[in-house]
């Protein structure tokens, strides 16, 4: 199984690896029906259309599971997220290509802070700090 | 007539409205509360009053002014371009016009909604003059969009060039911060900061912080400049003009004079520091207190230099923990500036100016006889000294 | 809005400070394997302890687990969130509806905070309690004035034993541009926008549009040049302040220049541009200065004086612009 990083092991300033996530319809309304959330505009594109946007664009949880994803995917499986703070911005849609980057900004013991950021052609979708405890 | 401006116009009147972030009500009124404040403050009558000047950002006609705050009959009104640069230039155009006789006694004025209303910080993206757009466009789709990264690229060059660092800066976000603590109307009055808050301020426009760079408010400010002669039967003690100028060096563009020899220097500055010593007679050594305009904190070191404070490249030996306030070399903004009062284009460091020369200042330095104010950096700018009467 | 009706506005929204929007919510299906396996779909998860007994033994949980993020999705209603919610169903519609009826009619989600006690196991069922626990004074922001309201979400299993909280604030504001930016649901945390955002494009004048011209049709960089005196100027202006001649021409730059100075620039963001943006102002070896971008470097390794090359950057909107890269 892959190796999980001990807080120790961690520099500030160190670059998770860059992930380019296409967005797809598939994506958005799989997302969002996954988190049970059924609002219209998470996957029914008339809906959006009709509160001025595009398209129908990415429920926050799904924005928040696949930063998850990313940032356990690089620590390893023994990492436990206890904390997410989340500021949000622009929409992603569909043809979106959401570049998810993230870096090491702080550790405490065996705890990290980790910052994840979501742009897309749009500007900034979301910024997110994860707490991570490590082994 | 006169053939220079030395000693031939006062400051006799200053006036100004809260300072906010949301001030809830029209630009106009600002302009009219403070302009009001301003007479009073002097203590004649809107009637006496025959001249206006303000920005040609500025959203308030003369005439509208005029009329709503019951001045008659006017012989003299102007704008004055540039942004902040503009501050200086209304003091140096109602002095001409007191000086000549074109009016008696003129009002000059800033006020806006700068916070809740149009924001300078946000950028040129927006409403954007055509005429000006040409200009712009050789910035604008490279990203250089905000005042903070223009004044950025010249502040990298300096601090490269002479090595000042962000200790330096936070000298002066600091000291300014502290004497807001003594305003109550400033913005930043009950939020003192440490070199730890200042140093964990997020990055805006590298090398500057978001302590680096002013405040946007909503607000006005207004100065009534007359003769020395009038402004002795007045309610106050006045601030008289000992020299003024505007000041624009060849190369000059409105915030991208990127294209000169030295971009770690202010040739504009240099030349208005020029024009005001010699038509005060006085020289760096004379001047007791200053408000140097201080959008961004790197402008304060470069302006030292171009006034004679310091040689070139030795402001960051000049700018300590307490070169810049009470009892240091030159106390600066002792109101908090536009970095912690408020940003009202520069119209609220020269009131403060004149609250220096009266001995009212919130933070009022001993004996002080003359006091620098300069307009915007990096734009067309001017400089005046007050002195006693 | 008169100062009057404002104040019996600001004093019927602070009533609802502390109050809870509604009973405790509990999860209609206990936290179990096949929500868990669709949300791993969705999001690309292959997490051994999401997904299989028997790696999930192997880690620090000892057994399946459910993704921390997922902790809202067990109590969300689902099916019945498609039809809206017009008539108010709790506190927080209400509150809500009060301050769309009096104006503030966008929402825009603009923070959240999640606090996991511990991952849930299989079988556990949620129940979440939400208080608004603060409404802030009016502020101004970007969108509007407007407020900003903050939600706190307790969540607790079938014991009372407690699993995590939750705080959401949002902005409830009046649209500074007539609703053009009027948010698109209450748990949208997204600003609406017409048309994809690209970088501000120079207007094409006499005196400037030729140049993005042969940017585009050359890609080329140009130079200005007086066809008298042969002097060369950027930006490019109708008339030489040498000799005075309205007659010029333009030459192809080398593209090789130094950099003179730089910011890397963070704040504010614009739509169509890419943060953090390296703006620079670059001394091309002809001899003129020119603003620009820098590319295919990281910031760290940006410094002043450092050698660069030209390239021409085309964006997805097919506009051309001239960027330069460390040279090689």
């Amino acid at each position: 199984m892959q190796k999980t990083y001990k807080a120790s092991e961690l520099e500030v300033g160190q670059a998770l690896p860059d992930l380019d996530l296409e967005t797809t319809a598939t994506l958005v309304a799989g997302g969002a029906i996954a988190s049970r959330d059924y609002t219209p505009v998470h996957h029914d594109k008339s809906a959006a259309v009709s509160q001025g946007l595009p398209d129908m664009f990415m429920n926050i949880l799904t924005t928040q599971g696949i930063c998850s994803r990313y940032v356990t995917d690089w620590a390893g499986p023994d990492a436990t997220v206890t904390c997410v703070k989340t500021k949000l911005g622009g929409p992603n849609m569909p043809g979106d290509t959401l570049k998810i980057r993230g870096k090491v900004v702080s550790t405490d013991g065996d705890d990290a802070d980790i910052e994840v950021t979501g742009n897309n052609a749009w500007g900034n979708h979301v910024t997110a700090t994860f707490t991570l405890r490590l082994p | 007539m006169p053939t220079t401006l030395h000693n031939e116009a006062a400051i006799a009147g200053i006036g100004q409205t809260a300072y906010s972030k949301n001030s809830g009500v029209s630009e106009l009124s600002l302009a009219t509360e403070c302009v009001r404040k301003a007479i009073d403050d002097a203590g004649i009558e809107p009637s006496e009053v025959d001249g206006l000047v303000t920005y040609t950002m500025d959203s308030s006609d003369e005439v509208e002014v005029a009329r709503t705050v019951g001045i008659g009959d006017m012989t003299f009104w102007s704008q004055v371009n540039y942004g902040g640069g503009a501050a200086v230039g209304l003091v140096a155009h109602a002095a001409m016009a007191v000086a000549t006789g074109a009016a008696k006694n003129v009002v000059v004025y800033r006020a806006l909604n700068g916070r809740s209303g149009q924001r300078m910080g946000q950028g040129v993206s927006g409403n954007i003059i055509s005429s000006d757009l040409i200009h712009w466009s050789w910035y604008m789709p490279f990203g250089l969009l905000t005042p903070a990264s223009w004044i950025a690229l010249q502040a990298q060059l300096y601090m490269h060039k002479y090595g000042a660092t962000s200790e330096h800066l936070a000298h002066v976000a600091i000291t300014q911060r502290k004497h807001a603590q003594n305003n109550p109307n400033a913005a930043m009055y009950g939020k003192p900061m440490t070199m730890d808050d200042y140093m964990n301020s997020r990055m805006v426009c590298e090398p500057l912080r978001l302590f680096d760079c002013c405040q946007e408010d909503d607000g006005g400010c207004a100065l009534l400049i007359t003769s020395p002669e009038r402004a002795k039967d007045m309610k106050q003690k006045p601030a008289v003009i000992r020299g003024v100028t505007q000041a624009s060096f060849e190369g000059q563009e409105q915030m991208t004079s990127f294209y000169r020899d030295d971009l770690a220097a202010l040739p504009e500055m240099e030349l208005a520091a020029q024009r005001v010593y010699e038509m005060s007679g006085l020289s760096a050594k004379d001047i007791d207190a200053a408000c140097l305009y201080d959008a961004f904190t790197p402008e304060i070191l470069m302006q030292l230099e171009a006034f004679g404070f310091c040689g070139k490249g030795e402001a960051k030996d000049f700018v300590t923990e307490d070169s810049l306030t009470i009892g240091g070399a030159l106390p600066n903004n002792t109101h908090g500036g536009l970095l912690s009062e408020a940003y009202m284009h520069g119209v609220n460091n020269l009131a403060e100016g004149v609250r220096l020369i009266r001995g009212e200042s919130c933070n009022q330095p001993e004996g002080v006889e003359h006091v620098l104010v300069t307009s915007g950096v990096g734009v067309p700018t001017g400089a005046v000294i007050f002195g006693q009467d | 809005m008169s100062d009057k009706k404002k104040e019996a506005l600001e004093a019927e929204i602070r009533t609802y400070v502390g109050k809870p929007i509604g009973p405790p919510v509990t999860g209609r299906d206990p936290v179990n394997e096949p929500m868990i396996r669709q949300w791993c779909d969705a999001m690309g998860e292959s997490h051994p302890a999401y997904l299989d007994a028997a790696t999930a033994s192997d880690t620090v949980h000892g057994e399946i687990v459910a993704p921390p993020t997922m902790l809202q999705a067990w109590i969300m209603e689902g099916w019945e969130m498609h039809e809206g919610y017009d008539e108010p169903k709790n506190e927080q519609h209400r509150l809500h509806k009060l301050l769309n009826d009096n104006g503030y009619t966008g929402v825009l989600g603009t923070n959240t905070e999640e606090n996991y006690t511990r991952y849930l196991k299989l079988g556990e069922t949620v129940t979440a309690l939400t208080v608004i626990d603060s409404i802030s004074e009016e502020k101004a922001t970007g969108a509007g004035i407007g407020y900003f309201i903050t939600t706190v979400t307790t969540f607790t299993n079938q014991d009372g034993e407690d699993l995590g909280n939750m705080s959401f604030r949002v902005l409830r504001f009046k649209p500074a541009d007539g609703g053009a930016s009027q948010a698109a649901s209450d748990g949208g945390g997204e600003a609406a926008v017409a048309q994809k955002p690209s970088r501000i494009k120079p207007p094409y004048g006499h005196d400037n549009g030729w140049w993005w011209e042969k940017v585009a049709e050359g890609d080329c960089l140009p130079i200005q040049r007086c066809a008298d005196c042969g002097k060369l100027r950027h930006p490019p202006r109708p008339m030489c302040d040498a000799c005075g001649s309205q007659n010029w021409d333009s030459i192809e730059a080398s593209g090789k220049a130094t950099l003179h100075t730089f910011t890397v620039i963070h704040y504010p963001q614009f739509p169509g541009y890419e943060y953090p943006i390296i703006s620079a102002i670059v001394d091309l070896e002809e001899g003129e200065r020119m603003a620009s971008t820098i590319v295919e470097c990281a910031p760290e390794d940006v410094s002043i004086g450092m050698a660069l090359e030209m390239l021409i950057q085309e964006d997805e909107d097919g506009f051309k612009i001239p960027f330069f890269k460390p040279a090689s």
